[in-house]
């Protein structure tokens, strides 16, 4: 990223600069330790090892993706205490975020390269389509895969940022058109961080990032490749209504007294007791909120697959097995599948007409 | 963002027993075991309130148990952070704000004096020179208005 600061200088002097106080430095880090279920001496130590640290230089690929994990990073609360963090490395390479462009991009990630080699780290956001040589995605005429490969191989860790990147995403959703893979599905030799959800939290992304930087370490991975910190718990552990769920109280409709009265989504379709993340404790927007507190079940964003797992709003009880779906829709042919759209639209139209109250059954169409 | 408070939706039951979650009671019985922590080997520690389920009820119990105490203080560092000793000496409630005046963080601190409150000695080393070149321009304009 464009920048003015020298990068010879440490955190702390970035900060004074910038007028942010060693005791709103000591805020941002309590709070990440704390998301980190680090104790609180940890924050201290983590915010004097931080003050006193290098910029880190960064390469940040983008492949098959939205641009929404950057959006996500790059839009938290201002003035933002995630943003802190950025303050911590060079961004040497961002497509979106770079003022060069062309040649002069691409040089500029050779150069880091070169400058640092064996110390950058690499984000990846967006899946590697592999099909047909990797036509799909190119950058400056270099498939994803070449890029990634090229890139990873002077990288001290990787982290794959989004669900897309860390287990292929919506592009590898069926019929996956273009053959995409994740990061860890081509590169074995580096370590790989994932750092799923659609987008993840920017939080999240942040503390990795900070326990990268200040204790040199990778965080403890679970068997999906994500920090346990963050991703140990499901959102129905954490889930404010939880207590709900366990005196039997659900919302059967969006509309009904259970939904206003902010009871378990459930039935209604809630991924939640699936789907590990940290949405019930972080949440989203600066704290604000997140789906199920807006009345919304969890979608399971931050699980490989997740669009393909059956339809948001069956419950989890509900027995899904969308390949069996695929099979009976390709058996029953086109234009079945033409006259039932038909059916169901027509169904739709009467339930207009008579003010019916349209049901879960029809949502799932 | 910052006037979320009026839109006019609230949980139905917000001040009924429906919004207790029935944690407020354990989370007391592990403060006391941190307090017991800190008489005992001066150890601190701390806990997340917005890592566990917590209903507005949960909050209003936890509230009346501790009570307020004497030290309250409020720091402006990117959003104002409000630090109170509970009526309990050892227990203190600090809530992080961002400058949209939304709680980002908030904690129990189970301690002498919360760490954000210290001076940091590196702090300290530039307060000295500061007021050191302050005296010494205050002696160059003895004479004069002394204001540096």
């Amino acid at each position: 990223m464009e920048t003015a600061m020298p990068d010879d200088q440490t955190l702390s002097e970035i900060l004074a600069r910038r007028g942010v106080s060693r005791r709103a430095f000591l805020k941002f880090c309590a709070s990440l330790a704390t998301l980190m279920a680090m104790p609180p001496a940890m924050a201290a130590e983590m915010a004097e090892t931080l003050a006193k640290l290098k910029r880190q230089s960064v390469i940040w690929l983008s492949f098959q993706e939205c641009t929404g994990c950057t959006e996500s990073i790059t839009r938290s609360h201002s003035p933002t205490l995630e943003s802190l963090i950025f303050d911590a490395i060079s961004l040497d390479y961002h497509h979106t975020l770079q003022a060069a462009s062309g040649t002069a991009a691409e040089a500029a990630r050779e150069q880091a390269m070169k400058d640092n080699y064996g110390k950058y780290l690499v984000v990846v956001d967006g899946s590697v389509p592999m099909k047909d040589g990797g036509v799909y995605s190119t950058i400056a005429g270099v498939s994803n895969h070449d890029m990634l490969v090229e890139t990873a191989k002077g990288a001290a860790a990787i982290i794959a940022v989004g669900t897309c990147a860390a287990y292929g995403g919506i592009p590898r959703a069926n019929p996956n058109p273009t053959g995409a893979v994740a990061v860890s599905d081509i590169i074995k030799d580096k370590p790989i961080i994932n750092v799923p959800g659609c987008p993840p939290i920017p939080v999240v992304m942040t503390g990795v990032m900070a326990h990268l930087l200040t204790l040199g370490t990778t965080p403890v991975l679970d068997e999906l490749g994500r920090p346990k910190v963050f991703f140990g718990d499901t959102i129905h552990d954490r889930c404010y209504r939880r207590p709900f769920y366990d005196q039997g109280k659900f919302a059967k409709r969006f509309d009904d007294e259970g939904a206003r009265n902010g009871w378990c989504l459930f039935e209604l379709g809630c991924k939640g007791p699936t789907t590990h993340n940290a949405c019930a404790t972080t949440k989203w927007n600066g704290g604000v909120s997140f789906p199920i507190e807006s009345g919304h079940g969890c979608l399971g964003c931050s699980e490989p697959d997740f669009w393909d797992a059956g339809s948001f709003y069956t419950s989890l009880s509900m027995p899904a097995d969308p390949l069996k779906y695929t099979a009976a829709a390709a058996l029953a042919g086109a234009a079945v599948g033409v006259a039932v759209s038909f059916v169901n639209r027509a169904r739709k139209d009467e339930a207009k007409t008579a003010h019916q109250t349209a049901t879960l059954a029809d949502l799932r169409k | 963002m910052n006037n979320l408070k009026g839109i006019p939706i609230t949980m139905a039951g917000g001040d009924d027993e429906l919004a207790l979650s029935f944690n407020a009671d354990p989370l007391l019985h592990e403060i006391a075991s941190l307090l017991c922590d800190l008489v005992e080997s001066g150890k601190s520690s701390s806990i997340d309130l917005r890592s566990l389920p917590l209903l507005p009820g949960d909050y209003g119990k936890l509230k009346d148990v501790l009570g307020q105490g004497e030290v309250s203080a409020t720091l402006e560092a990117l959003g104002a952070t409000h630090v109170r000793e509970t009526a309990i000496h050892g227990v203190w409630w600090v809530t992080h704000y961002n400058s949209d005046e939304t709680v980002v963080a908030e904690f129990i601190e189970v301690t002498t004096i919360p760490d954000i409150l210290r001076t940091h000695p590196a702090d300290a080393r530039v307060g000295l020179d500061r007021l050191r070149s302050r005296l010494s321009l205050a002696a160059g304009t003895d004479n004069g208005d002394g204001d540096a």
